[in-house]
């Protein structure tokens, strides 16, 4: 079934493609008035008749396909109902309904036998198909990967009607061109060799431009298609990708050859010389157009796969690059500068090899030299171990229950070894900034298969992969924690660094809240109190509460003891109106202890759920009313704040 | 007909479709967006208004049911945590009106609380029935 779509699809993407090329071709090369070129022109027009029956057909049979992949039954490709109902109540049935039309009209028009004699009929008709035909191809944008994207749908869909529209010109127009030529290369075509040559050339120098329109949306799109590194390696669209730019190479170096060395002989003194060019353009101009049309096989199974932005990548390296090592082992700086200067001028003698006429081969062979010698240079002490896993993402969010959870599993299981704060074994401290520089689908391959050498047993079979998530949430956040030690009662301007773990807030049976909830709205002032020692300050935050709240702080409190009566606890007067959580506090507190430990202590959340001032009850007591409000000033007096942490941990 | 023309006919014929088609189909649609929206929130204040039918209510008085959390009470004043209040509120903490000053004598604060609001709006919605969750 998928072999089938895969075709039906990538015949009909060549077809339009075909089609746009034919007539962007024709219209490059101008009205043609010797008898070869008009009868290519003709057998241009002929073939794009047939090219639209097939185009329809080929849509029709990948309508149908679809229709039984959609319903999940393969009788439903041949129920008038089901059909129907893929094309009218669907985008993509509307898109495709909108395209079919105008693959229609352009049929009728094809079909019309117009008199084009005269030059501004001919242009007419040209243009009039090219126009049809390109709207044909570029409306597939409307129900493709990009109309997926958003925000800015309206740029990924214009950028991809970009790459749709020259890949048509380019592709398309390669096809037309190689017929061109095929017909000046007889005996008989020698009426239109010159036509041929000037169609050429212009097709030269529009297909630069339109190859440079190809390879910046190409960028754009892989930029927001597969938006890493791990996407493209890791993944089967990634993968295409990469199919897709290692048949473009030699793409490019023929294009290279036929624009420096052939089209230049095309106008050479010699007859004998100029026909040997253009067999030679011929031959490359055929190679070109298949490697385009292997070029639309690997883009017709990228619009079938999953984009890399939404699957999981499988990293296929035993290794990976990171800058973070340079953090880490200071010894390697020099090594990576050093490095990358040499990589850096071998670059800049690269472009001085495409620009200088003399001596171009040694300067590119020294280029090389210097790119490949500084990679080799800079490279090597940047390279760590990689899994698998290394790019998967957290199948739990960085949350307070999780990390709970996590913690109770690794009292379990890890603390016999890891010790209860994580640094029970030498070099392979938990808090470390190496440990939490490592990726968490790393720290999750290491705890599922263990490390043999090492002593450390693989804990895949025996814990669930949700339960070695919650001790890579833990692991996270000892490290985040001894990290924290340094935050203290002032906020530090503009330096938000710490992301908050995020909690459920369930008062009474209502339906519970989240911490994330105040995110962009409100900073949160967390209370994790006890009575009776807190009681001075509670009522302090009850009194305080509508100045804290026009500061825009909403205030969570949260009783270090299991208490459904929290609310009572806290007494009637003065009444306390901010949120009390009176369930699942046990993993709040067990979670924000870790940051600040004591009986009582508070923790400012910015609006964008970074912590950003600590005061632990064990280290200078309960804040002052004043304390909080001048924090909080601070806190709103800041111009430009963060994104948003990530929910998952990385 | 020469071909320029029939060419310049076909894109006008387009671009007078495509127009009227917006003007005529997708305002329309946009239209029904509007009037459905509209019509269910008639519906929901029908509904709620139907709710509110009793003696002595006041022409356009509407009927809310909630749910939350007693926070403070005082003989003409109710705070509540309160989930979102279909029509009305958002879930938040919110002071209401007491219909009577009876009704506090059943609950205590910290007590979850099922009410019901009457009123025209929210500024005048005023607590008329509370029962234990």
């Amino acid at each position: 079934m998928r072999a089938l779509l895969l075709t039906a699809l990538w015949v009909h993407l060549a077809s339009c493609v075909l089609l746009v090329g034919a007539f962007g071709m024709l219209l490059l090369a101008g009205p043609p008035r010797e008898a070869t070129a008009r009868r290519w022109d003709r057998t241009l027009v002929r073939r794009s008749r047939l090219l639209v029956l097939v185009a329809l057909g080929s849509g029709i049979v990948w309508l149908l396909v679809r229709t039984a992949v959609f319903e999940n039954r393969l009788q439903a490709a041949l129920e008038p109902r089901a059909v129907w109902h893929a094309v009218l109540d669907t985008w993509p049935g509307l898109v495709w309904l909108a395209r079919h039309g105008l693959l229609v009209v352009l049929g009728a028009f094809l079909a019309m036998h117009a008199n084009v004699v005269e030059r501004r009929n001919w242009i007419a008709a040209r243009g009039q198909a090219l126009m049809l035909a390109t709207l044909a191809l570029a409306l597939t944008s409307a129900s493709s990967h990009a109309a997926a994207i958003a925000p800015g749908t309206l740029w990924a869909v214009g950028v991809d009607v970009t790459h749709l529209a020259g890949t048509g010109l380019w592709g398309g127009g390669l096809v037309a061109l190689l017929l061109l030529l095929r017909a000046v290369g007889d005996e008989d075509g020698a009426d239109s060799r010159p036509y041929a040559v000037h169609a050429a050339h212009r097709f030269s120098r529009a297909a630069l431009i339109v190859m440079l329109l190809l390879m910046a949306s190409g960028v754009l799109n892989a930029i927001a298609q597969v938006e890493r590194i791990a996407g493209l390696a890791g993944t089967a669209h990634g993968r295409l990708l990469l199919a897709k730019l290692a048949v473009l190479v030699p793409i490019l170096v023929l294009a290279g050859v036929n624009r420096t060395r052939i089209l230049p002989a095309l106008s050479a003194p010699s007859v004998s010389v100029r026909r040997s060019a253009i067999r030679r353009l011929t031959a490359f101009v055929g190679l070109e157009a298949v490697l385009a049309l292997v070029l639309l096989v690997l883009a017709a199974a990228m619009t079938l796969t999953t984009p890399a932005r939404h699957a999981e990548p499988v990293w296929p390296l035993p290794f990976r690059l990171s800058l973070d090592v340079l953090v880490d082992v200071p010894g390697t700086r020099w090594r990576a500068l050093l490095g990358s200067q040499l990589a850096a001028a071998g670059v800049v003698a690269l472009i001085a090899s495409c620009l200088v006429r003399r001596r171009r081969t040694p300067v590119l062979a020294g280029a090389l030299a210097l790119v490949a010698g500084g990679a080799g240079v800079g490279l090597p002490p940047l390279v760590v171990d990689a899994y698998p896993t290394t790019y998967k993402r957290p199948l739990l969010t960085y949350h307070a229950a999780s990390i709970a959870s996590g913690m109770t599993i690794y009292g379990e299981h890890c603390a016999g070894c890891h010790g209860a704060s994580g640094a029970g074994v030498p070099h392979a401290d938990l808090r470390s900034a190496p440990t939490s520089r490592r990726h968490a689908g790393e720290l999750f391959w290491l705890v599922s298969r263990g490390i043999p050498g090492r002593g450390m047993p693989d804990f895949g079979s025996r814990l669930g992969a949700a339960q070695r998530w919650d001790v890579i949430n833990f692991i996270r956040t000892l490290g985040a924690a001894d990290a924290a030690k340094t935050i203290g009662h002032q906020v530090e301007p503009d330096r938000a660094w710490l992301a908050a773990p995020d909690f459920t807030v369930a008062v009474g049976p209502l339906a519970p809240g989240a911490l994330r909830d105040d995110r962009g709205r409100r900073m949160v002032l967390l209370v994790l109190y006890t009575l009776p020692e807190s009681r001075a300050r509670m009522t302090e935050l009850a009194r305080g509460y509508d100045v804290l709240s026009v500061l825009g702080v909403e205030v969570i409190a949260v009783p270090t003891h299991a208490s459904s009566e929290a609310i009572r606890e806290l007494g009637a007067s003065p009444p306390v109106l901010f949120p009390v959580v009176t369930d699942g506090n046990g993993d709040i507190v067990a979670t924000y202890r870790m940051f600040a430990p004591g009986p009582h202590a508070e923790i400012l959340i910015d609006r964008q759920g970074y912590i950003r001032a600590i005061w632990r009850g064990d280290a200078g007591g309960m804040p002052q009313a004043s304390a909080v409000q001048a924090q909080v000033e601070k806190l709103n007096q800041e111009k430009s704040p963060p994104p948003f942490p990530d929910d998952h941990v990385h | 007909m020469p071909v320029w023309q029939v060419a310049l006919v076909l894109n006008l014929t387009f671009a007078v479709g495509l127009g009227l088609g917006y003007a005529g189909w997708g305002r329309r649609a946009e239209a029904l967006d509007r009037e459905f929206d509209a019509a269910r929130a008639q519906v929901e204040r029908l509904e709620r208004e139907r709710a509110a039918c009793a003696p002595g209510v006041r022409a356009g008085e509407q009927q809310w049911e909630g749910r939350g959390v007693v926070r403070a009470a005082y003989p003409q004043l109710l705070v509540i945590t309160h989930e979102e209040i279909r029509g009305l509120l958002p879930a938040r903490t919110t002071s209401f009106r007491a219909a009577s000053p009876t009704l506090r004598d059943s609950i205590r604060v910290g007590d979850p609380i099922r009410f019901s609001l009457r009123g025209t709006v929210a500024d005048d919605a005023a607590v008329v029935a509370i029962e234990r969750w």
